[in-house]
């Protein structure tokens, strides 16, 4: 029998053929895009121009503004997003609480809901005028500037926040159930408990799961797009201009398609380099 | 003791309370803005408002429910190719490590491609087959980073099945085929579940893709949502019917499928 | 059955790598093209199809479309051999659904509405079909009727390439019973030394602005969102002052002194008087909080005002206390969507006849009475549609604020221009540049795009 036609190749073959299709065919394409002055309003005059796009990238300074608002925003809400989901399985996980299982169902639900949903609901909801939230804040005293200039990018990030933490509460928790619990046991008897506890025995133990927390997270957060198109639009100025709402706008409102093309091949190398780290440290800390 | 106890049980249930209250309470606002009308709308501090369904016979008289079908059938659909084309290829990535570290990392990669860079090629592509605005197009679009996601998390829960087990089946007269077909892949029916539950999760969400890729007779419930914000207003009121519509079914739906769902999720991430 | 479906979709993939290599699908040169049809047209308007044709026009889903549609059946009756199809769908999801139709060998679309600022860029790309010999072919059209600066919008070198649909021009709403109160009055007078009037100057519209917020009420309610939307609010300011985007030689000169004073006073206007922390304020929240009666004017659209003074609308118990008038300086801001035929439909003979019908005197008055967005100087001045639509005086201020109005931006590349310079406006709004500063890069940028071919 050929090797190749061995069962293990038979298995993957349907796999690679679709991903061949929708997403090999799709990145040949941009490839040759991103290398052409290619505007969709003068297809036939779409010339080499080698990487005369990509070049233009380096001196254009809204596109570094977009890369810089990204990952702050990743940062920022994945951050936040650990701290918060731990802390918050911590307390699911502990036997003592009262009713776990009515609180995770309920903690758990904005990640299923429609990004462009929760952009909208709470572009009203922090509206500074019209917004409830905003309103109540006033009536203690606080004032709250949600989407001036200084917060809006860190508002956003708190959108995400609010529906991606149950995410990362969903796996951490997943993560707390599967643990050996000799560690624990070990560490009881030497007279460890609360706060030692946690620091010294679960989270060592814990590592693999939020770093795989951690990369999934970080991997969607850099796609972020419904909660700018919701509510800012990129502004103030480009204080949240995301780059994938960047490419959006150059490649579908003014239709410089080979100038979008090599923002999202820039983009595609940037995410494979943090890939590439946070796998090998996935690898190693798994054996 | 007891009473120290009691303090720290106190204490956790403070603090999920403030959590809950934070998660449900845009729920109960929007509930409450599906029943106002414009003029209480604007007014969100007045609770002296007259309820009213207008919004909801709006709603409901419109295209939203045909979205939610089609929502529904593509969500269906990518999931059931992703599950029939990522199960056969997860379990060779997991059993002969086919393509090695490289090939699992390849398969990460592509679940977080960005969709700018897909998007004009496929929308060429669809164009060219005459697959704009039909749900196979999106299905498709879909298949990007589903089909990926999928893979990856099977090739975790393959990877905690003993090879025994299958061995035992081969002893027993099985090929690997049927071992594989009979006998492993029915005990990561959990991870089958929570892979395609949380596969038709992200189809559900996604506005970019049909954004762009969908017309009169394909949209998509997101589409659909987006499509309330118009060159003349938002309409607020059917805007906050559509999303609950959109999200009650499914936070329901979610508390029969968590326990299975986190159990699946965390066997594909601790593995990596 | 499953195997099947699956091969089936791989096979469909396959086929399209190779129908669909990188090869550039060359524009058709549409000029040549449209000649016949429309040569043909000279002698006799278009005759109906013998066979049953499909129309399908695209459509954005806003009440106007409402309308059309609610209006189209009585086209379907008087011409049983057209059925018109409609695909109403969100602003954001047209541009690239229109572009991949002019693309494409036969259009999806034989019938497309166009947003002013693509217009340019559509007809100099060849997309769209020149209406001219059609207009003079259909009796009674009075093309010319059609109020002016609406009109030029659809000429493009000399060309009509569209013909209107409905108009977004701007205009100041101001919340008339403010105005009309003796209190405000007295204090006004007192503070000021001249009596509280709707505001005709951009200082006077501070001033009003500033006095409405020391009474507990904000004075506008701004648009200062990123992109088009400030450069929509704004450009009313910079008429006001004396500027302009170019001069009349296309020079740029948005960084000019008329320029600085312009947006000095719409940042003092946005610090001093709109609703704190509206950076992000489209024309929507602006609305909503005229209709909360938490403010006392805004420069929206002109159309505005009907919906503010709904009985039972948004504005509630306010309804019937606003008031539309010329923004300050007179001149305003246009917008139009234009209705166009492209270039590669083989239905432009029927696509005219729906055109024509749904834009000629008669339909176009029954339109807006409906309550559409007026664009004919005969239906401004319809004692008709003064009964049945919105008042007398309604109409009348349309008509003068559409006398004297222009476009944010002209030309292939208004779009971009017109989002670029909104980005530095809105990060002067922000404090993130300074006025100087903020002008000179929306000029420089401004150049930059309109020098690219």
């Amino acid at each position: 029998m050929h090797p190749l036609l061995h069962l293990k190749y038979r298995l993957l073959a349907p796999l690679v053929l679709v991903l061949g299709a929708v997403i090999g065919y799709p990145l040949a394409f941009s490839l040759w895009v991103s290398l052409h002055n290619y505007t969709l309003t003068a297809i036939g005059q779409a010339k080499l121009v080698g990487a005369a796009n990509y070049l233009g990238l380096l001196a254009n300074p809204s596109y570094w503004r977009a890369i810089g608002n990204t990952v702050t925003f990743v940062l920022v809400a994945v951050g936040l997003e650990l701290i918060l989901g731990f802390g918050l399985a911590l307390l699911l996980h502990h036997r003592a609480t009262p009713l776990r299982h009515l609180f995770r169902s309920l903690l758990l639900t904005p990640m299923f809901i429609t990004p462009i949903a929760v952009g909208l609901m709470f572009r009203f909801l922090l509206n500074s005028q019209l917004g409830i939230i905003p309103q109540a804040l006033k009536a203690l005293g606080i004032h709250v500037d949600w989407f001036g200039s200084r917060l809006a990018l860190f508002s956003l990030a708190l959108i995400d926040v609010w529906q991606w933490t149950p995410f990362m509460l969903l796996l951490l928790l997943a993560g707390l159930e599967a643990l050996p619990t000799e560690p624990f046991e070990a560490a009881r008897v030497d007279g460890a408990s609360g706060w030692n506890m946690v620091r010294y025995v679960t989270l060592p133990l814990m590592r693999p799961v939020i770093l795989a927390a951690v990369v999934i997270r970080m991997l969607d957060a850099f796609k972020v797009y419904e909660y700018v198109y919701a509510i800012t639009r990129g502004g103030p100025g480009e204080s949240t201009e995301t780059i994938q709402y960047h490419i959006y706008r150059v490649g579908f409102l003014y239709f410089r398609m080979g100038e979008a093309a090599a923002m999202a091949y820039t983009l595609i190398i940037v995410v494979l380099i943090l890939v590439i780290i946070l796998f090998y440290v996935l690898r190693r800390s798994a054996t | 003791m007891i009473s120290r106890r009691l303090a720290t049980q106190a204490i956790i249930l403070l603090i999920l309370c403030l959590a809950l209250a934070i998660v449900i309470f845009p729920y109960l606002w929007t509930l409450l803005a599906s029943f106002k009308t414009e003029a209480a709308l604007n007014r969100p501090l007045d609770w002296n408002f007259t309820p009213t369904l207008a919004n909801w016979q709006a709603m409901l008289h419109s295209e939203i429910p045909r979205q939610v079908l089609n929502s529904i059938i593509v969500g269906a659909v990518t999931v059931l190719l992703s599950l029939l084309l990522g199960a056969p290829a997860a379990y060779s990535f997991s059993r002969f490590r086919t393509g090695g570290d490289g090939a699992r990392f390849a398969v990460l990669l592509a679940q977080m491609l960005p969709p700018a860079a897909l998007i004009v090629p496929l929308f060429l592509l669809m164009y060219t087959l005459r697959l704009l605005d039909t749900l196979w197009a999106v299905v498709a679009s879909h298949l990007t980073f589903i089909l990926p996601l999928v893979t990856w998390f099977l090739i975790g829960f393959f990877d905690d099945v003993p090879p025994e087990l299958e061995e035992q089946a081969m002893v027993d007269g099985c090929t690997q085929w049927q071992a594989f077909y009979r006998v492993v892949l029915p005990t990561i029916r959990p991870g089958l579940g929570a892979a395609a539950l949380f596969g038709f999760v992200l189809s559900w969400n996604d506005l970019f893709y049909a954004l762009l890729l969908t017309g009169k007779h394909s949209r998509t419930l997101p589409v659909g949502i987006a499509g309330y914000w118009t060159f003349r207003g938002i309409e607020m009121g059917q805007m906050s019917a559509a999303i609950i519509l959109a999200i009650g079914p499914v936070i329901i739906a979610s508390f029969f499928v968590q326990r299975y769902l986190v159990r699946g999720l965390g066997g594909g991430a601790v593995k990596g | 059955m499953k195997g099947k479906l699956l091969i089936t979709i791989l096979l469909a993939l396959a086929l399209g790598i190779t129908a669909c290599g990188p090869k550039p699908t060359p524009a058709a040169t549409p000029a040549s093209e449209a000649e016949t049809p429309a040569a043909a047209a000279t002698t006799a308007p278009p005759a109906p199809p013998s066979e049953t044709v499909t129309l399908t026009v695209i459509m954005e889903q806003v009440p106007d479309y409402d309308i059309v549609a609610q209006l189209t059946p009585q086209f379907e009756a008087e011409n049983p051999n057209i059925k018109i199809k409609f695909d109403a769908m969100p602003y954001d999801a047209m541009r690239d659904k229109i572009l991949t139709s002019f693309l494409a060998p036969q259009a999806t679309y034989d019938i497309i509405i166009v947003d002013n600022p693509w217009m340019d860029e559509f007809a100099k790309a060849g997309f769209l079909t020149p209406l001219d010999e059609y207009i003079a072919a259909t009796p009674g059209y009075d093309f010319n009727d059609f109020v002016g600066p609406v009109r030029e919008i659809g000429v493009v070198d000399g060309k009509v390439y569209g013909v209107p649909y409905y108009n977004y021009a701007l205009g100041m709403i101001v919340r008339q019973d403010l105005f009309d109160n003796p209190d405000y009055q007295a204090k006004y007078q007192a503070k000021y030394g001249k009596p509280l009037t709707v505001p005709t100057t951009l200082e006077d519209y501070v001033q009003v602005g500033q006095f409405f917020k020391e009474q507990g009420i904000y004075g506008a309610a701004m648009q200062p969102q990123r992109g088009y939307k400030v450069f929509e609010e704004w450009k009313n300011w910079l008429y006001a002052a004396g500027g302009d985007l170019m001069d009349a030689q296309g020079n740029v000169i948005i960084d000019n002194e008329a320029a600085q004073k312009a947006l000095e006073l719409y940042i003092e206007m946005y610090k001093t008087a709109a609703p704190p922390d509206s950076l992000n304020w489209g024309f929507d929240e602006s609305l909503r909080s005229m209709a909360a009666g938490e403010s006392a004017t805004m420069i929206s659209y002109n159309w505005m005002l009907p919906t503010l003074n709904k009985p039972g609308g948004p504005a509630g118990d306010l309804a019937g206390k606003f008031a539309l008038y010329e923004v300050p300086g007179g001149k305003a801001v246009l917008g139009t969507w234009h209705w166009a035929i492209p270039h590669n439909t083989p239905n432009k003979d029927a696509a005219w006849m729906f055109v024509s019908w749904l834009t000629s005197k008669m339909v176009d008055k029954q339109r807006v009475i409906m309550g559409g967005a007026p664009t004919r100087v005969s239906v401004m001045t319809d004692t008709e549609v003064w009964e049945k639509g919105f008042g007398k005086g309604y109409y009348e201020t349309v008509l003068k604020i559409l006398e004297d109005a222009e476009p944010l931006a002209r030309g292939p590349h208004a779009e971009e221009i017109i989002n670029e310079v909104g980005t530095y406006l809105n990060s002067a709004v922000a404090g993130e540049m300074s006025v100087a500063q903020a002008l000179k890069a929306a000029a420089e940028k401004t150049r930059e795009i309109s020098a690219r071919p």
